[in-house]
Formats: structure tokens, sequence, C-alpha cells
């Protein structure tokens, strides 16, 4: 049934570009070409896949898919392949953190799509999968930024105001600024049942929240010349609002070994007040089979940093279309159809981010009677104003490997703030200068 | 009290004892399962609570029908993927077994040159972890043409397992007497008769416990597969149960849902074959 | 023995050639790509980087590498750790399963239980039950009203190397059980009797009569698992990764995440070979106890 919805669908989209210019092109006729892909597997990206069928009958083309699996196994598949000179497919999933570790791998896609298709997405987006002024992925309605969550209820009760009123001098009310934050969480946690905030600890996840703490603070990352300067006094004051909200317990203890599951996990428990969080997670979060507090969920634009600035580490799903597949129209072509506007609406109605200006409209026009949902899609919608990507370099995955340790160092009182950075700094310093980036 | 009641008491406590232990310890390794199994019949509410709830509440099939009900209403093709492992982990077993009846044998019935030095030699082959075989191996596997197919699996756990039942096996070739094969040749059986009705029945729980391991192993093995496949052509299970999870999401409850689809068949084969394990093996029968 | 001398020699040769041939194939070939590589800075996303041979830099840089040899003695740690008490406990699992008078088949089956789960899921499922906030086991420390604190498990570095234990024992255990309770099975009767007729205490029959002919199994399980231990890796991924801050990082952890995530296969392959030689040690050792125990019990070898 949503095979045959989804084809009307694809029937329409074709009607309605028969007008235009680039119709002729787009998705065009490839008979008897067969396009070898790989794509991320997993329920919440697969349901787009269903629209392959509908592509192949406009076409005649065939898709024949090679793998799926899960965003960090397909990295290494693509890493195995490009070990082995084994680059023999033509489409493959790509998301934006990863993609500059594989500079030479795909094809500048400017060149084989019309502009005007382009100009349809969001332009952060289009800057975030160009790299070197190349664009080597077009996005999919897989976009990720993240924004905070919190408990509405906290903020409505009197006592609690009133309380914190006195004790810090301005209203409560859900935070604006990270200080804020470091404030509420202080003032609400009161362990062990109940936690401020939390954060993800480990991985390529603390190191991102970081990033963006740091940006939010006015560092940098990399400096113009690409060098680590996150040891900055930015970077110290990034790293001690995480240091001091570990000290004053205001998050769990068991903070530096979340990732992303348990985090959604504790929020939804009910015993976290406000929470930087996902897109993903909106609608668990408000589920009652999932949540504890169902209902009472409240998201707002992520908070600003002491420079004015917010956070907004973000990251993107797409496609790219490799530079040693023999029909790249072909392969571009299928892209297109996976990202154009009817499926960007498949994805963006199970709950993720688009990555086209007219799909956003559409999805908050679709949310006009589910006041969560508004929220929710209005929420993000600011928060993606704010996005901005990972620095751009092969070694960023190596770079957090490297730093994420240290600044658990210093978050467990291992080390100091500074001394942490230096030692982090030190080491993403050898890893660009081995990778011959310095 | 005499000195029979006494003796009865102490026996009656003991085995009270005993009893006791068995469940405490049958406990232990029952319930982090059991957990996993009752998270696939609860909503995710109730699992990760606090306070906790002990009682599961509200138990339903939903992950399950989820489960089945195709891509794009959080359903995963775990049909492919049960009928690849299925295929998989039966075939790698029957052939580790027959590799491993062969080598277990010759370990344990002839003197050979450099013996111990091969038994060794084989053995060591399984210390090299799967980090340092799993791109090099792709990379003979796909210069083969062999990625993503279910031989290309089957030979790899085929490697995996055979030191093990080799190993195994010779030790169970080893409990059985000499004499009793050599008896059955004097009385007009030829060698290879005397090993099939004299040897294997008598190996039997050796080579059924070999069988179980080889199948656990094949089972569950993710390290490999997760390298050495890629589509539903070959997919197994435990690399199926990534797919609930997203990049900054995880359905545990789908996850657990799949666990006892997983645990289902390996627990029917365990029991099945367990009882070989006995057979042939009353103590008159090794007594001969 | 006369009528085994008077077979070809090759006979057992021919047997074992089936075997030699699949580990020839599938772990000795990739082996040496893989050990040619261990001299080159081989980077996944350069394959050029292949063709560079840097001699033993891999080497020099790893023998001097604080955090390497950390983690290096962490896993000998956890080896010993997990081994001995993986034993211990399936030992006596296995002398309790074996006494029970009813229910042989589900005791058994039920011993079994663990090994059914992969890797992953134990990973996943310890990793929920030790979270500090709404994990099973503080959770349950709190109602019982045994602590009113949020025991960091996965973060203290102490904590969190018990917890990897206890769910590395948890998922193993079975296979050291199933092993000796074989093992327990196949042990010929008459001595146990005649232990008990000459007036033996359970724990002499025990010391003198049934541990020397059930060593030779606990030695084949203590080798096969000290072989296979790396299979702990996907718990100790999912659990902790070895984090926080390297406090459980081990050699599996450390080398995969360079292998892969960084790309360095080249470097990452060398440290694979310490954890090689590493295994090799356990493996020898534990298979010369084992020949010791078998010449014990009279077995020919």
């Amino acid at each position: 049934m949503s095979r045959l919805l989804a084809g009307v669908a694809a029937g329409a989209i074709l009607c309605a570009w028969a007008g235009h210019a680039a119709a002729a092109e787009l998705p065009g006729k490839f008979e008897g070409v067969t396009v070898d892909a790989k794509l991320i597997g997993g329920q919440q990206y697969e349901a787009l896949y269903a629209r392959i069928a509908e592509w192949e009958r406009a076409t005649g083309a065939k898709v024949n898919v090679l793998s799926k699996k899960n965003h960090f196994e397909l990295d290494k598949e693509i890493k195995s392949d490009i070990a082995t000179g084994n680059i023999t497919w033509c489409v493959g999933s790509n998301h934006s953190s990863f993609a500059p570790q594989y500079p030479d791998v795909y094809t500048d896609l400017s060149a084989l799509i019309p502009k005007e298709e382009i100009e349809g997405f969001v332009p952060t987006n289009i800057e975030a999968s160009t790299l070197g002024g190349k664009l080597v992925m077009l996005p999919r309605a897989q976009f990720d930024v993240s924004a905070l969550y919190y408990q509405k209820s906290l903020y409505a009760d009197e006592a609690k105001k009133q309380a914190f009123k006195e004790k810090y001098g301005y209203e409560l009310a859900p935070p604006d600024t990270w200080q804020q934050v470091a404030d509420q969480a202080a003032f609400f946690s009161n362990p062990p049942d109940f936690y401020g905030t939390q954060f993800a600890g480990k991985e390529e996840a603390i190191n991102g929240r970081f990033y963006e703490m740091l940006v939010a603070e006015g560092g940098e990352y990399l400096d113009a010349d690409g060098k680590p300067a996150f040891n900055s006094e930015a970077g110290v004051r990034a790293l001690d609002w995480f240091v001091n909200l570990y000290k004053a317990k205001a998050v769990p203890a068991g903070t530096t070994n979340y990732l992303w599951d348990d985090l959604g996990q504790g929020f939804a428990s009910g015993t976290i007040a406000v929470n930087l969080d996902w897109p993903g997670w909106a609608s668990f979060f408000n589920d009652p089979k999932s949540s504890k507090i169902a209902g009472n969920v409240g998201v707002k634009v992520q908070p600003a940093g002491s420079s004015g600035k917010h956070t907004g580490w973000s990251g993107h799903h797409g496609f790219s279309v490799t530079e040693s597949c023999a029909n790249k129209e072909a392969a571009a072509s299928l892209i297109w159809f996976l990202t154009n506007e009817d499926s960007q609406k498949l994805e963006a109605s199970a709950g993720p981010l688009p990555t086209r200006t007219a799909v956003w409209e559409w999805a908050i026009n679709e949310a006009q009677n589910d006041a969560y949902k508004k929220e929710v899609l209005s929420a993000f919608q600011q928060a993606a104003q704010h996005a901005f990507p990972v620095p751009q370099t092969p070694s960023w995955i190596e770079i957090s490997n490297a730093v994420y340790p240290e600044l658990q160092a210093a978050i467990l009182g291992d080390k100091t703030s500074k001394q942490a950075l230096d030692d982090a700094a030190a080491k993403a310093t050898q890893i660009l200068e081995d990778a011959g980036e310095l | 009290m005499n000195e029979n009641a006494k003796a009865r008491l102490a026996g009656n406590l003991l085995s009270l004892a005993h009893k006791l232990g068995l469940f405490i310890a049958m406990a232990i390794i029952c319930l982090p399962g059991l957990w996993i199994v009752l998270a696939s019949f609860r909503p995710t509410v109730e699992i990760m609570a606090k306070p906790p709830v002990w009682i599961p509440q509200d138990l339903s099939l939903d992950a399950y029908v989820a489960m089945f009900s195709g891509v794009g209403q959080g359903g995963i093709p775990v049909i492919d993927y049960f009928s690849n492992s299925l295929i998989v982990s039966i075939t790698s077993t029957v052939i580790s077994l027959a590799i491993g009846m062969a080598g277990g044998y010759a370990f344990a019935r002839f003197r050979f040159r450099a013996k111990s030095s091969i038994f060794l030699g084989l053995m060591l082959t399984r210390t090299v972890p799967g980090i340092a075989l799993s791109l090099p191996l792709f990379f003979v596997y796909s210069k083969l043409g062999i990625i993503d197919t279910h031989f290309g699996l089957i030979l790899a756990y085929v490697a995996l397992n055979v030191p093990f039942t080799i190993w195994l096996i010779d030790g169970f070739f080893r409990q059985v007497p000499k004499d009793l094969a050599e008896a059955a040749q004097i009385d007009g059986c030829t060698r290879w008769q005397a090993f099939w009705q004299v040897e294997f029945p008598l190996a039997g729980p050796g080579i059924a416990s070999a069988g179980i391991f080889a199948f656990l192993t094949s089972w569950n093995e993710f390290a490999l597969a997760s390298q050495l496949t890629r589509s539903i052509n070959s997919k197994t299970l435990p690399v199926g149960l990534l797919d609930y999870t997203a990049e900054f999401t995880i359905d545990w409850r789908g996850m657990c849902a799949l666990a006892v689809v997983m645990i289902i068949p390996a627990l029917v084969l365990t029991f099945i074959v367990q009882k070989h394990l006995v057979s042939g093996l009353t103590s008159g029968a090794v007594k001969g | 023995m006369g009528a085994l001398k008077r077979l070809r020699p090759s006979t057992p040769f021919l047997l074992l050639l089936p075997a030699i041939v699949v580990l020839a194939a599938v772990v000795v070939v990739p082996l040496l790509l893989s050990f040619y590589s261990s001299f080159t800075p081989f980077r996944l996303t350069q394959p050029a980087s292949l063709f560079n041979f840097v001699g033993f830099r891999n080497y020099g840089r790893i023998l001097t590498d604080v955090e390497f040899w950390t983690a290096f003695g962490r896993t000998v740690l956890l080896l010993t750790v997990a081994l001995n008490a993986e034993m211990l406990l399936g030992l006596g699992l296995a002398m309790l399963v074996e006494k029970a008078t009813a229910g042989q088949r589900l005791l058994r089956t039920i011993m079994m239980f663990p090994m059914m789960f992969s890797p992953i899921l134990v990973g996943f499922q310890f990793k929920f039950m030790f979270n500090d906030n709404i994990g099973l086991i503080n959770n349950a420390l709190q109602s019982l009203g045994l602590t009113d604190q949020a025991i960091p498990w996965l973060i203290d570095g102490t904590l969190a190397f018990w917890a990897i234990v206890v769910a590395e024992v948890w998922s193993s255990t079975s296979i050291f059980a199933i092993l000796i309770l074989a093992g327990l099975l196949a042990m010929p009767k008459e001595p146990i009797e005649a232990a008990r007729v000459d007036g033996c205490t359970p724990w002499q029959t025990f010391r003198y009569v049934t541990w020397p002919f059930v060593m030779p199994f606990a030695y084949i399980a203590m080798t096969i698992r000290s072989l296979d231990v790396a299979r702990a890796y996907d718990i100790v991924k999912i659990m902790t990764d070895g984090g926080p801050a390297k406090r459980t990082e081990l050699l599996w952890t450390l080398i995969s995440r360079t292998a892969y995530a960084d790309a360095r296969m080249g470097l990452a392959n060398a440290m694979a070979y310490f954890a090689i030689f590493l295994s090799i040690l356990f493996t020898v050792y534990f298979f010369r106890k084992l020949a010791a125990a078998r010449t014990q019990i009279g077995a020919e070898w």
C-alpha cells in the first residue's frame, strides 16, 4: 500500500516537473544501466529505499544494493574498499562528519546536478556538503542539530521559581545561555534521584559537544592554518563548563561513559531536568510507551555561550557518487531522486529534519494541529540557523579519538582543563603532521 | 538420636544445601538473560524506569509485530537474516565437525613426527585476534569475489571452529580405550567400521559438545560477519541487531526482540543435542 | 599398538590435511599480509602507503608508548582474573549440576543459556544494568536501602574493571561448566567408589580422584578461552570502549580504534602482534599444564 502511494506521489512529481526546463534531464532515461549502491541501513533510514523502485520504473535503470549497514560499519566498509582498491560501485551513503575522510573517492556533484536543483536545499547544508570547492554529497532529510529539551513542569512550579530567584537573582525560565543551564542544573539536581542535566561523555560525542561549546565561547578548534587552537582561553572556559557541572554533581556520575542511547533513555526516565539532544528523540520523549515525561516535554533553541554565539554542532546524511562510477549521470539522477521534495517529505513525515527549504515549510505546515510537533519543528528550525559542521579535515575522527580521553581526564579531575587541552593539542598536532596536513 | 537418623539428617541437609545452591546458581545465570527476554515484551518506559518497575505491568508483542511488518514500519528483513544464520551456522558446524573428527582422531590414535608442534600450531591459529585478520581476509575475499556470500562466511567459521573441535574431539577419543577398537578389528571389522561402530558412539558426547560450541560460535559471531557480509544475501542475525541502532538513537526493545528470535533456535538445538552428551556414556560402556 | 604401526605413515597427515588447508587459507595467508603491513605506515584511506616500507618504526613507537603498555598490563590482569573466576565458578556449577538427580536436561540447557547471547547484546545489557542513574543494579541497591549514592560503576577505574569482569564471567563461565561437566560424566565410577570404600572424605575424594581426572578438561577450557578471550572485545567496546579517560583501555579496544576509526592499519597490526604474542604465552602455558595433567592421569601423549 505504501509503495502504491509512493508510486502515485512519484508519478505526480514527474508530471509537475514536466513543465520545467530541467525536467528533460531529471530523472532522465537510463535504459539497461545498473547502478551499484551502498546504503546506510537500519529502520530509521530504510523507508526511503522503497522509492528506488519508482526511480527504476521512471528511468529504466536498475539499482543493485550491495550493502546496507549501520553508519559506523559502513564507514569501516568504505575504508576497507579504499584500502583494497575496490571502489567499483557508484552510489554511497555519506555523512558530513565522515565525508572529509574520503577526499578522492567522490565526484563533484555540481557538474552533474542542475544549479536550480541545488538551490532548493538549505544553503548551510550545501555548504557543509562542499569540501574544497567540491559538492561531494546531496543531503537527504536526515539532518541533525541539537536543541534543548526540558521538563516543562519544573518551570511552572511557583515554589521553585521563588527559591531560584532568591538564589540566583533572575527569573527561572527555560535557559537562553549555557551559564543559565549551569545554574539551573545545579539548582535542580538532587542526586542520586534527579540531575540537572547530562552530556555525552565519550568518543566523537564529547569531542563534538566540546567543539560546539568552544565555538559558543568564541574559540576555534583549528585556526586558519589548520593548526589545533582549542587550548585557548575560550577552550578552557568551554571545558570548565563540563568540569564544573561534573564537580557540582549536577550531572549523573556516569555521564563520561554515556553515549546517545544512555542520554535518551535517561531523559525519558524523567530523572534529568534539561537535556541537549538530537531531533531523532523528539517523538520518543513524548510517547507514553517509551517515556515517563510524555506530555511534559518542552523544546527550545539551544542556548548561547559567553560570546553570544549559539552551539550548533551538526551533521547530515546524504548520498554521493564515486569518481570511478561508469555512468555518473544515472547515479546522479538516483541520488537526486532520493533527495527530492517527495523523498524528503517521506522521510520528514516520520520525524527527521529535512534539508530542503520547501520541505521545512511543508513539515511545519503539516504540524499545525499537533502542538508538540510544532514546538519541536520550530525549535529545530531555529536551531538549524546556528548549525555548523565539524572542521573539514580528513583527520577529524582520528583527532576526536586522541582528544576525548583528555577531555574525560579533565572532567573526572585527573588533570586541569588547561593541562588536558595542551596535551590534547599536542596529540592533535602530531596527528595532523603525520597525515601531512601541517 | 541414633547414628542412622543422624546420617539421614545430615544427608537431607546436604541435599537441601545442594538444591539451594543449584537454584541460586541457575537464578544468577538466568536473570540477565531473562531480563533481555522480558524487555522485548515491555514498553521502554518500564525498562528504563526510575524508580524501577520490578513487576511487568504492560506486556505486549508490539516489538515482534513491528519486526515483521516490513521496512519502513519498524521492520527489518528478519526472515532473510534468520535463514542466512541458519544456513551458515549449520553448514559450518557440520564441516568443522567432519574436519575436527578426522584431525582429532589423528591426534588421539596415531604417533607421528612433530605431533606436539603441529597440534600447538593448529591451536595457535586461534590466537590471531579478529582485528588483525579482518582486513587482510577482506582483501583476499574480495579478490576471490566471495564477499557477501554464504560460502565466504562458512569458510571463515570453519577455520574459526576447527582448532577447537579438533582439540575437544581429540580429548574425547583419548577417553575411549584403544583396545575396544582393536578388539572389534580382531572380530573382523575394518578399521573404518570399527571407528563408526565402536569409537564414534563412545566419543559421541565429545562430538556433541564440540558441535554445540561450533554452532553457538557461528550463530553469535559478529566481528568477522560484520566485515564479510554486506546485504541480505548473507547478513546474519548478530549483524542484523545493528539495524536497531541509528546514528543517535537505539531501539533497545527491538534489539531484545530480535535477541529472543536468535536465542530460541539455539536453545532448542542445545536442548536436543545435549542428551547425546550422556548417551553411550554409561560407565558400563566405558568399562567395556 | 602393534596394529597401528602397520598402517601407512601418511594416514594421520591425510586426516589432518583438511584442517591444515582451511586454516592456511583463512588464517595464515591473511596473517602474512597483515604481518607485512605492520612494517608500513599503512592508512586505510591512503592505499599507496602500503608500499612505503618503514622497518620497525611502528614497533619502536609501541615499545615506548606508555598508554599501550598500560593497556597491555590491564589486559593481562583481566585475563588472569576472568579466567580463574570462570574456572572456579564453572567447576562449582558443573559439580552442582552433575549431582542433581532430576531435571538434568533442563539444568544443562540453562547452564548454557548465557552462551546463546551475542556478545553485543551482553555488552548493552550490562551497560544498562551498570548505568549509574537508571541502571538495574543501582536501582536495586537504592531500593533495598543499601546505598543512597549513585555508584558510578562504569566510571571509577576499579569498579569498571570489575563490571567488565562480571559481564565477561557471566557470558563465558558456561564454557568451563559444560566442558568440566563432560569430563565428570566421562569419568569412570569405580575409583570414586573405591575411594569411598577406603574411607576417604568427600574433599579427599575430590582432591585426589575427581580433580586429577577433570583437570585436563579444565585446562582445555582454559586454553580455549585464553585463545578466544578477544571475544570479550564486543562486550568491552559497548560497555566502556576503554574509557573514561582510558581507565579501562584494553589491547583490543585500542587496536580496533587505531585500525578503523583512526584508519592506521599498519600501526594497529603491529600492536596486534603484541596481542598475539600475549595469547601465545597464555596458550603455551596452559598447554603445558594440560600435558602435565594428562601424564598424571596416565593418558598417552
